[in-house]
């Protein structure tokens, strides 16, 4: 197939890998057992809104109550014209429950009403009590480069004081732990990319990544087959790797581990896509034609080949991104680039939702939204340039839905020369911001039910804390975002 | 310990010609033969590789599609010590990453995209084995890095630090020093940045820049911003004198003007980090070191290296490769593994390439498309593979070593050596041509293929006994390689077993 210069650019964005380490060993009971103890019988996926989300657009006040926020808001966005802002009248349909601390009416940009399929989008979730909307997450003195920002969420380390964390991500570093009970043979986490994604990152057990499951078949020459080919090349195959493997050399064992990991997943994920598609047609068909909707796709035939017990088939933890959130210009307000890009997710994981609770796995899935950094408060001739600390979302069936932490400041007076909102975790502030840390660690606690003294510091390390340093919390991990 | 007067051996030489190329070619000229540079001390060897004249680069249209060809191009066809020369200047891509991609998304012009990321591949080229620090500064002026991070942007009202941080972080010094103390401070950053504020794209000479006097950062104008002078002040947390200057460096010390961007390299290389060592320096060679062997080489090392090389005070590229080329180190990787023996992952443009070089097969057109069946198009495998030149994720390079290794990015592999190993027409893979068809036991026909990819030291004994068994498997000795079934069926799967294998994958 000859490559068209669209695919060229939009494919060749690839940013590279992680480790991936021996064949399943999902035959040993004890493994199982240990697994199923550890997280229950539950989901993670991790889904990056890539280039910088603007939080301001994305949960918006609609009034001012007992503050300024909507006042402030209408300062720093004009309307017409290049401008973004979101008219109450656009916003009427999305609202959400009030900002806990200036009482201000917020509504979900208009985008997130989903369409198709999807219609009623991340709303109609949220009505139902299923979307937690945890305001203002970041760390102090936001660094505005893409590539820095990113490291500091996905290696959940701000301060850089995770001795010994190498280049490894926060839900890697989970994966690992030896309190997880996975082996270096097991495969529990999938991305669904061309490279496993930095947050994953670790050493000690597999993470795969895969685009499309239908072409993750190993790739045999089945033309030369005369019966017994295949066979002896697998043999062939699986015992060079596994003698790398057995090598003192990590740099070697690690290629060994990697090549049979490839090789075990590549025989029993791709039969999962034609089991998918015909055990669940209906559904298949109204997945939405984007890089979401595809994405999320691929997650849930994974979820049904657990979900219906397929051998070898027990990821749990999953990773997508949606790209196009650096939007210097022609951000747009209730339409244009932006809203398309909250349409887009919001409809497809309105029918993701459908399917999950269709296979009756609604209560087993939590989905945590992140993004590098928000947007400058103040929009540029059609844009916004980068921001600090933004909204996150966390949606699932056992989610305790509703409006978490405050939105942040934006009174002029009140932000930074850029003009950025400022972190703060003064405990007398009321605008005090969220620790995106303590995001991760109630997740990996309350959700994925990880002891707290063995999150931290064995998955994130936290600084003394105010009053030695007023930038930063002690999170405890113990945010109420879950139903018991 | 080893040096410039060791003689070479069988496989210090295949070594060489694997490092300072892209795997070892079916044919070469003579010199450059493994016998031939057996014969030959490192450091006459060394001399040999190090010793060519920069060729240039030259795309064929204003089409990113026929930028990236061109340039995968020369790296498949270029033979002898010239494979070398792009090997540094894929280096140097990495090292001043630069894509199309945002490149195209700033400039909003492919046509004008290109032409600016064809010069600074020439840049690249022309300078390989020259001064570093002439690099540097050339790069401060490049359009299209310029373009890429932001300097035009970068206005007396508006200042972009975005340049003088990469500068600072990626380009020259290090975030932080091999003792891992910082560099640099914020403040630097800033003042660096005021340096280069004014600096534009001339629009009327095509790839040339100059400073708009009305945009430029004065002290004068901004008394406010203090004065423009960089390092020299003791880190407010880690106490230690940024940059080992006994003061803070003025690098307006020939007026506010266009010498500014020049002064402020020239401070930057003095730079010393905790062990009072040149921190540029360190920098660089440590990231040679981790590209011609492997990751996370020794300070002493390092050390060595820089010293005997004289690289901190000529900055000569061309001597610290040369010094790299016959240390110790640079022959590591290429010992039989072993507990202690340290690998690397290759790039896939080089596993790629190195393959198609190594098998005597010629793909065609501009797609690398290979003949004779419905085969994948060599590049889209090497996206999945996470490597397109012209097209590094960000400023930060491509993601080496372990990143490589995806089981995406390997099933991509696998994909590639089973197409390569199954294309029949054109000029295709045809192994009766590469080993001798008269052999008869599968011992010997394992070591013949893997002698013939230049493995064999490569390959543990249980590995070797692997591919004996899979030949051996449902057939009898003596063996017939002139049964074109026998052939296609197992003389083909042992080359992708090999090719797929540990020794290949890693060097």
């Amino acid at each position: 197939m000859a490559i068209t210069r669209r695919q060229f650019l939009k494919r060749s964005g690839v940013v590279a890998a992680g480790s991936a380490l021996g064949p399943g060993l999902f035959g040993n009971p004890f493994v199982r057992t240990a697994l199923s103890e550890t997280i229950g019988d539950r989901y993670l996926i991790v889904l990056l809104l890539d280039g910088g989300n603007d939080g301001l657009n994305t949960v918006t006040p609609v009034d001012n109550q007992g503050g300024t926020l909507r006042t402030d808001y209408e300062g720093w966005r004009n309307t017409g014209g290049g401008g973004i802002r979101l008219l109450p009248g656009e916003l009427a349909a999305t609202g959400i429950d009030p900002d806990p601390n200036t009482g201000a009416n917020l509504a979900l940009h208009p985008g997130f009403i989903g369409s198709g399929a999807g219609a009623g989008g991340l709303k109609t979730l949220y009505d139902l009590g299923n979307v937690a909307v945890v305001q203002g997450c970041g760390y102090p003195e936001a660094n505005l480069s893409h590539a820095v920002s990113s490291g500091i969420w996905e290696t959940g380390d701000p301060l850089g004081l995770g001795i010994g964390y190498g280049n490894t991500g926060w839900v890697g570093r989970y994966l690992a732990d030896p309190s997880t009970a996975y082996s270096g043979t097991d495969i529990p986490a999938v991305n669904i990319s061309s490279s496993v994604a930095p947050e994953y990152r670790q050493t000690g057990t597999s993470v795969i990544a895969v685009n499309q499951l239908r072409r993750f078949g190993f790739p045999f020459d089945k033309q030369n087959d005369n019966g017994t080919q295949i066979q002896e090349y697998e043999d062939a195959f699986l015992a060079i790797h596994a003698e790398a493997s057995a090598s003192a050399q990590p740099s070697i064992a690690l290629a060994g581990d990697a090549g049979s990991a490839t090789f075990s997943a590549s025989q029993s994920y791709p039969g999962l896509h034609n089991l998918y598609n015909t055990d669940r047609a209906a559904f298949e068909a109204l997945y939405p034609n984007s890089s979401t909707g595809k994405d999320l796709k691929e997650i849930a035939k994974i979820i049904y080949g657990v979900e219906t017990s397929q051998p070898n088939i027990d990821a749990r933890h999953f990773w997508l991104r949606n790209g196009g959130y650096d939007t210097h210009s022609n951000e747009g307000g209730a339409t244009g680039d932006h809203a398309n890009l909250h349409n887009e997710v919001a409809s497809a994981i309105k029918v993701f939702w459908d399917d999950i609770t269709d296979m009756g796995a609604e209560d087993k899935v939590c989905i945590l939204i992140w993004s590098e950094f928000s947007r400058r408060i103040q929009q540029n001739a059609s844009g916004t340039d980068h921001g600090s600390q933004g909204p996150m979302f966390l949606i699932g069936g056992k989610v305790d839905g509703g409006v978490y932490g405050n939105h942040p400041n934006i009174d002029p007076a009140a932000v930074d020369n850029k003009p950025n909102t400022i972190y703060s975790q003064d405990p007398i502030d009321p605008f005090r911001s969220t620790d995106f840390r303590d995001v991760y660690g109630t997740v990996l606690k309350h959700w994925l039910n990880m002891p707290g003294g063995v999150i931290l510091p064995n998955v994130l390390t936290l600084d003394t804390g105010f009053p030695v340093n007023t930038y930063w919390t002690t999170a405890d991990f113990d945010l109420p975002l879950f139903l018991p | 310990m080893g040096d410039q007067n060791t003689p070479l051996t069988e496989a210090d030489a295949r070594q060489m010609i694997r490092r300072c190329g892209f795997g070892i070619p079916a044919k070469d000229s003579k010199k450059f033969r493994v016998e031939e540079l057996a014969q030959l001390t490192r450091g006459e060897a060394a001399d040999l590789f190090v010793d060519f004249k920069p060729k240039g680069f030259k795309p064929k249209s204003s089409e990113a599609r026929a930028a990236h060809d061109k340039w995968v191009k020369y790296m498949f066809k270029r033979k002898k010590n010239l494979a070398l020369q792009e090997k540094i200047v894929l280096f140097l891509h990495d090292h001043f990453a630069t894509n199309f991609t945002d490149l195209d998304a700033r400039i909003d012009s492919e046509k004008t995209s290109v032409r600016v990321l064809a010069e600074q591949n020439r840049t690249l080229r022309k300078n390989c084995l020259g001064s570093f620090k002439d690099l540097v500064k050339l790069i401060n002026v490049d359009v299209a890095m310029m373009w890429f991070l932001d300097t035009v942007f970068n206005k007396k009202f508006e200042p972009n630090e975005n340049y003088g941080r990469e500068l600072l972080e990626l380009f020259t010094l290090g975030v932080k020093d091999l003792n891992g103390s910082e560099n640099y401070l914020q403040e630097d950053v800033i003042q660096v940045s005021r340096a280069f504020s004014g600096w534009v794209d001339d629009a009327f000479k095509a790839g040339k820049s100059f400073l708009d006097p009305f945009e430029h950062d004065t002290t004068a104008e901004f008394p406010g911003r203090g004065d423009k002078e960089i390092f020299g002040v003791t880190h407010p947390t880690q106490g230690h004198q940024v940059g080992g200057f006994v003061s803070p460096q003025s690098f307006i010390v020939g007026g506010e003007a266009e010498n500014e961007i020049d002064e402020v390299v020239e401070i930057i290389f003095q730079h010393t980090d905790t062990d009072g060592e040149n921190t540029v320096a360190r920098h660089l060679t440590f990231k040679l070191l981790e590209y011609f062997c492997y990751e996370g080489p020794d300070k002493a090392t390092v050390d060595a290296i820089i010293a005997s090389s004289g690289f901190t005070t000529t900055w000569e590229l061309k001597a610290l490769l040369r010094e790299i080329f016959v240390h110790d180190i640079f022959f590591e990787t290429g010992a039989a593994p072993g507990a202690s023996t340290k690998k690397s992952v290759r790039w896939p443009i080089d596993y790629v390439l190195g393959t198609l070089r190594a098998l005597r097969v010629q793909p065609k057109g501009k797609e690398l498309q290979l003949q004779g069946g419905n085969f994948n198009d060599v590049v889209e495998l090497l996206q999945d593979m996470g490597q397109v030149v012209l097209e590094p994720p960000s400023v930060f390079g491509w993601d080496w070593e372990q990143a490589w290794i995806s089981s995406v990015g390997l099933l991509a592999r696998y994909e590639f050596v089973r197409d390569v190993t199954t294309s029949r027409d054109s000029k295709p893979f045809q192994p009766e041509k590469l080993i001798d068809i008269t052999l008869t036991t599968a011992a010997d026909i394992v070591d013949a293929v893997t002698d013939q990819l230049g493995v064999t030291d490569q390959l543990t004994a249980a590995q070797r006994q692997a591919l004996i068994d899979f030949v051996l498997a449902g057939e009898s000795e003596p063996l017939d390689l002139f049964d074109v079934d026998f052939r296609e069926e197992k003389l083909h799967g042992l080359y992708a077993l090999v090719l797929q294998s540990p020794a290949v994958v890693l060097y």
